[in-house]
């Protein structure tokens, strides 16, 4: 169960908070700058200057907060009200389920309207086939067409919304639009990681160039104008039971089946795969501490990036089995690379710098022992006897048993 | 004893302007990325610091690199500062662009302390005698060389020892962290178990692990090795894909880090990473490095090193693989940051020492050769 990351409980040990804290001070907002600089061993007075001025004079009524109380419902003592417009696949499909749990873990209103109808195909596979775990929690699941959104949520008002479906301006400026008018107070969004510009000076942190036609661009350049409090979250892969998009089951397929992994290139790119627990638990931090996450861009991925010959030797260990690695180049085979592989064949490799400098996150994500996981899951659906074919491995193969001219 | 009272500044933390909150490029984090303008980095101008009392410090070494800047940096502050030395190299050089005035004030401070740091008999007897505050452990490769330093002063403070990231343990899952594995088998194991001994004496320690350092005066051919080659219009000859990722870290925000460590409490026995802010792979630093020296983006040609026999030589300055470190942990318990980014830093390299005409290695093209005969013969 995905639970907020412990540094947020560090929040009682700050003497402050057995009594009324200051006035002056939104406690949510003070008290989580104590508990980013109780993780780990930061210290307090470095993140003193990176919390905008706004946190400041912005004045709320004091809480009384349990200090004996280090349960995590007790931390969000601001109750929201949080709409989740999220895609209905993909690989960011399974952000939403974990996100909509998290928040719900902790005492907040959570509403997942997903795109489309509820009785299509699409929503036979996970994690839309446990939405049910939304509704056992108390979230309230509905499903339409986002450009309809003011009919479909008529009457219902919000706190906060997160976008988890729109890649270009087109898609998210109707749900942006309605929530600024019905009075959303802070938007976030998901993006990509994706959009950064390749560089050879590794790696991706908020702020480097992005491509400037990329259409999540464009998304959040507009949410940084209408909103007072926005936040854009650059994810890359993730791994985590309910995904929709399949990870490191591609590999688990080979390993399982004795046959060897095609990977393109070198295999030394190294890319991010995440526990979605982890993109779960930084944008619930960034909705309980609203203040010092809004204007900002979040690098949502752990802190450790692997190489992809790394991958496979870590699922390969994660199934207790020897695997067979085969570099290939795809141009020279003849295949393409998106269809041959599931990652970028380059160095797509992104550090999450503002969540831990500006949120005091700390991802929870163990490739080795979350893998172990997986498989477990891989092998208890069956998929490991699951027929297969592999068509385009086999042409992969087939090609490199030519002798290649030098 | 001279004490100055500094500025408090803090560098690493500023605010962005308010403006910058409506550029959705900018963001409210101070990444260094946005600093990439060439830095003048002056020990007497550019660098305050909290006041600290004056220490008695002793620096092992101290008579090139890391040193130079260093034990600059300490003397500026009002400390004590004594090379321990054997006095084969000069105590102190004139640094390129160090004005006169300054360097004759350095100098007429540093104090020498001559001997062999092998000679523990000696080491004991001299550092009792004298005692010190501080040691700053700059070229100890084996335990046992700092059980007697640890042994002559039973009130030392802090002992603050330069160590190597190449003591981590090689991995698939990067950067490295300062709690990541460690290899005992490595070529650095020595200073594994220097920082072993010392946790184990409980003395106040510090262990700064750098990954590749450069800047002015390196002994180490890093960007000398580039530079000669630049400089001669031969092509790069790169192991393998070229993408394998390194990190280089200026010297000049090595030296600052050993500085924002002493006397600090939150150093107290703990193990920092130092190095540049972002990492690079390879055929992006010869890239940078022409970039830094005004040179034409270079050729690269790329070879299996398995195919040659290279002997003794060592044909590419860097380790096969990916090798680099996150820098956080100092970022946030210190509030340190590099102030150098890859391609000024190697400005800052070229322009006070190569560019000028200096290096430490004469260009050896015999492996690049050899590299540069297979490739034409195949072709």
């Amino acid at each position: 169960m995905a639970t907020l990351h412990s540094s947020s409980c560090l929040l009682f040990t700050s003497p402050t908070s057995t009594h009324h804290p200051p006035p002056s001070l939104s406690p949510t907002s003070r008290l989580s700058l104590y508990s980013a600089s109780t993780s780990t061993s930061a210290s307090s007075h470095s993140f003193s200057l990176s919390i905008s001025p706004s946190f400041l004079t912005r004045p709320k009524s004091s809480r009384r907060l349990s200090l004996s109380s280090f349960k995590v419902k007790a931390i969000a003592a601001d109750k929201k009200k949080v709409l989740i417009v999220n895609t209905n696949s993909g690989g960011h499909a399974v952000i939403g389920f974990y996100f909509a749990k998290e928040l719900l873990g902790s005492g907040h209103e959570v509403t997942i309207m997903t795109v489309g109808e509820e009785s299509s195909d699409k929503m036979k596979k996970p994690p839309f086939n446990r939405f049910s775990e939304i509704v056992g929690a108390g979230g309230k699941t509905v499903w339409g067409d986002p450009t309809e959104i003011g009919k479909v949520l008529e009457g219902v008002t919000f706190d906060v919304v997160l976008d988890n479906n729109g890649k270009d301006l087109d898609a998210v400026r109707p749900v942006a639009d309605w929530a600024k008018s019905s009075g959303v107070k802070q938007f976030l969004f998901i993006s990509s990681a994706g959009i950064y510009k390749s560089t050879e000076e590794p790696p991706h942190v908020e702020g480097d160039v992005v491509k400037a036609d990329a259409g999540h661009v464009g998304v959040e350049k507009y949410i940084s104008e209408i909103f007072s409090s926005w936040a854009s979250f650059r994810p890359q892969y993730m791994t985590g039971s309910g995904n929709n998009k399949d990870c490191e089951e591609w590999f688990f397929d080979r390993i399982v089946r004795g046959r060897p992994v095609p990977i393109p290139g070198s295999g030394m790119q190294l890319t991010n795969i995440s526990h979605v627990r982890d993109l779960s638990s930084m944008l619930t931090l960034a909705v309980e501490n609203s203040s010092a996450a809004s204007g900002n861009i979040f690098n949502c991925v752990s802190d450790r990036a692997v190489t992809l010959d790394g991958m496979a030797k870590l699922c390969a260990k994660a199934a207790g089995l020897p695997v067979e690695i085969v570099h290939y180049d795809p141009k020279a085979v003849g295949v393409d690379a998106k269809k041959a592989f599931p990652f970028r064949n380059m160095h797509f490799y992104a550090e999450p710098r503002a969540a831990k400098d500006i949120l005091g996150w700390q991802p929870s994500t163990n490739l080795p022992e979350d893998l172990k996981e997986r498989y477990e899951e891989y092998v208890k659906i069956g998929r490991d006897k699951k027929p297969m074919k592999f068509e385009v491995d086999d042409k992969i193969l087939e090609s490199l048993k030519v002798p290649v001219a030098v | 004893m001279a004490r100055l009272v500094l500025h408090h500044k803090q560098p690493s933390f500023s605010l962005l302007p308010a403006s910058s909150l409506s550029d959705f490029h900018a963001t409210r984090f101070t990444s260094t990325s946005f600093q990439y303008k060439r830095k003048v980095w002056q020990p007497k101008g550019g660098l305050r610091v909290t006041a600290l009392s004056s220490k008695k410090i002793l620096i092992m070494g101290g008579t090139r690199f890391i040193g130079l800047f260093l034990s600059r940096l300490l003397v500026k502050e009002g400390h004590e500062v004594t090379l321990f030395t054997r006095g084969k190299a000069p105590i102190t050089q004139q640094l390129p662009g160090e004005t006169d005035t300054d360097y004759a004030d350095f100098s007429s401070k540093i104090l020498h302390l001559k001997g062999d740091r092998k000679d523990y008999d000696f080491v004991k007897t001299s550092l009792s005698a004298r005692g010190f505050d501080v040691v700053y452990d700059i070229n100890g490769r084996e335990a046992e060389e700092v059980e007697p330093i640890l042994d002559a002063l039973p009130k030392l403070e802090q002992y603050i020892y330069c160590s190597s990231a190449g003591v981590y343990l090689k991995s698939d899952l990067l950067p490295h962290f300062e709690t990541d594995a460690v290899d005992p088998k490595s070529r650095h194991k020595g200073k594994l178990e220097t920082e072993s001994l010392l946790e184990s004496r409980d003395v106040n320690y510090t262990s700064i692990r750098p990954v590749y350092i450069y800047g002015p005066l390196n002994y180490n051919p890093v960007e000398e090795w580039f530079f000669h080659r630049l400089k001669a219009g031969r092509p790069i000859p790169i192991p393998n894909s070229g993408i394998q990722i390194t990190q280089l870290g200026h010297v000049k925000d090595l030296a600052t880090a050993f500085i924002k460590v002493l006397g600090n409490e939150k150093a107290s026995k703990q193990v920092f990473n130092i190095s540049g802010d972002k990492y690079v792979t390879f055929a992006g630093l010869a890239k940078a490095c022409a970039k830094a020296a005004g040179f034409p983006e270079p050729e690269i040609i790329h070879y299996n090193p398995k195919e040659f026999d290279f002997g003794k030589k060592k044909a590419f300055p860097f380790r096969d693989q990916h090798f680099f470190a996150s820098v956080d942990k100092a970022k946030s318990v210190l509030g340190w940051k590099p102030e150098f980014d890859l391609v000024g830093g190697l400005a800052d390299s070229y322009n006070l020492d190569f560019g000028r005409g200096t290096f430490r290695k004469e260009a050896d093209f015999f492996t690049d050769d050899m590299i540069l005969g297979k490739s034409l013969v195949l072709t």
